[in-house]
């Protein structure tokens, strides 16, 4: 079976800091992995090449079999990989449905359509109040959730969540993690970084955990959290998935 | 051979003046990450209190810079509180278009109250050109290429060994950062906007005795300070004295060797290849240009 | 997250007061009316070059707001194209005999491949530098055609013969060139609605508020910042032959300097950036006031009219950043809201 997305020997220095280092791994089609590591571990990084926004200094990434590194980031999304961004980036001079319409564009073609096409999304992440709002007005929780409509608007066959729980009410993180369990099952496979970690420990089938550019464990969730390794650099004691 | 010379030389003179005039404009640029598109009116505006001062008191044009600076950086201030400062949290646009708005506006109440004609100083220094080496040079360009190198490099001494110089490289390298450890940096910004609107009255000193003054004189100069600031690298003062020089040298050759006119397209164009090739200019930072400034 | 009724609210099909994307409103409706108005009504004579120079100036700020306000690609430079448009239809027409009907198509094209070439060149040039970068441009271009004078004239310019026929685009009566503005304004203005309500447009909202969010939406922000500038110019470009069809004289100070340039952009900005509507109303606010403000102050203190105008772009800048159009917009929602 080819992995959706492969990832090999990936590589990315700025000057003389190792952003991502010599990092290796495949994720296949209907998987949902999490990814988490402390501030600074690269995970942005890593997202920032695979999505195309920067090209790695050595190593290759693969996607639908196509090596793809260095590759622009419309021609990811065209491909069929969507990301959120760590710090929300919403389009501040239009309407919550309308930044979510663009990215609906891309499969939709009339705007009416994509109008339409939007607005079911962001009933799923349940911003159906806010379609018209200005997205000056909006918190941080809030335009999270706009990032994830944007990012699942495109129809991607792959979505790279960047933290998207941060500022959400426990009541709203039960919602979006059930959102996000149900992608799979809707043909989108997610790599999802996360600093919310009973969502995703008690979530996520399997988690990479990445410490100074280096993927220092990749497997179930129980394992992880009894891996001394991960428990040195991130968990910091032995965390109980309850 | 001493043809070339002797304009390269009076190439570099007239650089280093043109350099003064540019540097308020690139400190402004790297601490407020603002164009001031009024750059060229301020320069205006001090070249015609000079020229008041020297007419009305007799005083030789230099010795006005002790009224003229401390009232074109109250100027600064004036400006910064009522225009700049509110735009800074606005869109980039904002900013852009007022300082335009105040640049039109000073352009034509300058003209109201002064009318088109060009107004000069008297030549005071005696007319003679000195020889300085093989080459000839006029005192007052003289004087005005000292006044820019050594203002350079009192800059920089304020930059390396003051605190508020040090607050200032802080604010530049990353203000929210500055801010956090306790810099003020709206008044920093303040006092910026303010010293680079002195430095704009202190090449207008020097530069009256050389040029004459009227209305839209600034709209000739702020091109030039522009091309020198993109070419030197904006932020960079040791680059504004560099590219000034550039500009002033290569102005030099092409209106000898060519036309005067001509002399103007070129730095336009080479404006355009630096900006094509090294928009970060000889002495900017990297990758600035592309990031233009924070929206 | 419960499944809650999909469908986007659609707007309910009657017309809309105030201009809004994607479709006409009464308000755009009952302006054009006006103009018609104003055009078939004969005004006196210096009524009339108001007139004729409004709707034209009113294309021009709707041609540059294509660029500045939908791609938010602040240009100091248009002058270029539209000094690139007047000089090639001239050119053709008096000294190899085309018809300007052609020549301005030309000239736009002529200005588009430019504005292209150019806004590739600055792709990665952002805020100040790119604006400087048009301002450059623009005076190499003004530079160039002062000098070169075997081709333009020079500074002393190039006359167009006055003899009136349609062939030569040239009018004897005042309302026929009213008319032809209008027609440019109209079919500027059509084809910023059309770009605005579509998909492109859409495009060139997200590449301006958000580069990198756009281009991970599959937006390509180069080619579409570059088709903007193509247009924009185009239009600017077509708008310098009809305009120098009218003042049947160029010359590099009219028709290629800065202050032009940054008159391109001072009226979208005073009527409204990034609208359709804005530009429009910013040259009928601004032409007429500063046409009716140069002929009382003229001579009396000449440059009053542009003091003022300079003053009031500050003002507007600083507590009225949305323009005319924001302006009128927000009174419109306080009037709908409390007449609910």
């Amino acid at each position: 079976m080819t992995a959706l997305l492969e990832v090999r020997d990936l590589t990315r220095t700025f000057g003389a800091l190792n952003a991502v280092a010599g990092v290796s791994f495949s994720v296949g089609a209907g998987e949902l992995v999490g990814l988490i590591g402390p501030n600074g571990a690269g995970k942005s990084t890593l997202y920032n090449v695979i999505a195309g926004a920067i090209a790695p200094s050595s190593g290759q990434v693969v996607f639908k079999g196509r090596p793809v590194a260095g590759w622009k980031p419309y021609q990811a999304a065209r491909a069929g990989v969507a990301r959120t961004f760590q710090i929300p980036k919403p389009y501040r001079h239009l309407s919550v449905l309308e930044n979510v319409a663009l990215s609906a564009l891309l499969h939709e073609r009339t705007v009416a359509a994509a109008r339409d096409s939007a607005g079911a999304v962001l009933a799923e992440v349940g911003l159906a109040d806010y379609l018209e709002a200005p997205v000056a007005n909006l918190t941080v929780g809030l335009l999270k959730r706009l990032e994830v409509a944007r990012a699942i608007a495109l129809r991607p066959s792959l979505v790279l969540f960047d933290e998207i729980m941060a500022g959400l009410t426990p009541s709203e993180v039960k919602g979006m993690t059930s959102l996000v369990a149900a992608l799979p099952a809707r043909g989108i496979t997610v790599i999802w970084v996360e600093h919310v970690l009973y969502a995703i420990m008690n979530t996520a089938p399997r988690i990479m955990v990445l410490h100074r550019g280096e993927l220092i464990a990749d497997g179930a969730p129980a394992t992880l959290a009894k891996d001394p390794a991960v428990i040195k650099a991130y968990l910091g004691e032995e965390t109980s998935l309850a | 051979m001493t043809t070339v010379g002797q304009l390269v030389f009076s190439g570099l003179l007239i650089g280093g003046i043109y350099a003064l005039m540019s540097i308020g404009l690139t400190l402004i640029f790297g601490v407020l990450r603002v164009v001031n598109f009024a750059h060229g009116e301020f320069l205006m505006l001090a070249m015609y209190g000079a020229w008041a001062v020297t007419k009305y008191l007799g005083l030789n044009p230099y010795y006005s810079v002790v009224a003229i600076v401390p009232a074109m950086f109250l100027f600064g201030v004036l400006v910064h509180r009522m225009i700049v400062a509110p735009a800074l949290d606005k869109p980039h646009l904002v900013v852009v278009f007022a300082t335009m708005g105040l640049s039109i506006l000073m352009q034509n109440v300058a003209l109201m109250a002064m009318s088109a004609d060009l107004l000069d100083v008297p030549p005071m220094l005696g007319g003679r050109s000195f020889s300085f080496g093989p080459f000839y040079a006029k005192p007052e360009l003289l004087i005005g290429f000292a006044v820019a190198v050594a203002c350079t490099l009192a800059l920089r001494f304020m930059l390396q060994a003051t605190y508020l110089g040090k607050a200032i490289r802080a604010t530049v390298q990353d203000g929210e950062a500055a801010q956090l450890m306790g810099v003020p940096v709206p008044r920093i910004f303040l006092i910026t906007f303010a010293a680079g609107s002195a430095l704009v009255g202190l090449s207008a000193c020097v530069m009256m005795p050389l040029f004459s003054v009227f209305p839209t004189v600034g709209l000739n100069f702020v091109l030039i300070a522009f091309v020198i600031v993109v070419l030197g690298g904006m932020g960079s003062i040791e680059g504004a004295l560099l590219g000034g020089i550039c500009i002033g040298i290569v102005q030099s050759l092409s209106s000898y060797y060519i036309a005067p006119a001509f002399g103007q397209m070129f730095f336009f164009m080479l404006f355009l290849l630096v900006m094509i090739f090294r928009p970060a200019g000889l002495l900017g930072r990297k990758g600035e240009a592309s990031i233009g400034i924070n929206d | 997250m419960d499944a809650a009724p999909p469908i986007a609210k659609r707007r309910p099909q009657r017309w809309r007061l105030m201009p809004e994307r994607g479709t006409l409103s009464l308000f755009e409706l009952a302006l054009l009316a006006i103009c018609v108005a104003l055009v078939v009504a004969r005004p006196p004579q210096y009524l009339q070059d108001v007139v004729i120079q409004t709707f034209l100036w009113a294309g021009l700020a709707l041609a540059w707001n294509i660029a500045g306000g939908f791609a938010g690609l602040i240009s100091f430079g248009h002058a270029a194209f539209f000094g690139l448009g007047a000089y090639t239809s001239t050119i053709l027409t008096v000294n190899h005999g085309v018809t300007p009907w052609i020549g301005l198509w030309i000239g736009g094209a002529l200005a588009a491949v430019f504005a292209t070439l150019l806004t590739l060149v600055c792709a990665r040039l952002r805020g100040p530098f790119f604006i400087l970068s048009t301002l450059a441009a623009a005076e190499v271009v003004r530079i160039a055609a002062l000098n070169w004078e075997k081709l333009t004239g020079g500074a002393e310019g190039l006359a167009i013969l006055p003899t009136a026929s349609v062939a030569n685009m040239v009018f004897d009566s005042k309302t026929t060139y009213a008319a032809l503005m209008l027609g440019y304004l109209v079919i500027v203005y059509a084809v910023t609605k059309a770009v605005e309500g579509s998909r492109y447009g859409y495009y060139l909202f997200a590449a301006r508020d958000d580069e990198d969010a756009a281009s991970a939406a599959g937006v390509n922000p180069l080619l579409a910042r570059t088709g903007a500038m193509g247009l924009s110019a185009f239009l600017t470009g077509i708008g310098g032959s009809l305009f120098a069809q009218y003042f049947l004289f160029l010359d590099p100070t009219h028709v290629l300097s800065p202050e032009l340039s940054f008159q391109f952009a001072l009226l979208p900005a005073l009527g409204g950036l990034g609208t359709a509507i804005g530009p429009v109303l910013g040259s009928f606010a601004i032409t007429p006031l500063s046409e009716m403000l140069r002929a009382y102050f003229g001579g009396k203190a000449a440059g009053l009219h542009l003091a003022i105008y300079g003053g009031v772009l500050v003002i507007v800048m600083l507590y009225f950043p949305s323009g005319i159009a924001g302006a009128l917009q927000r009174l419109s929602k306080r009037w709908r809201s409390s007449n609910r």
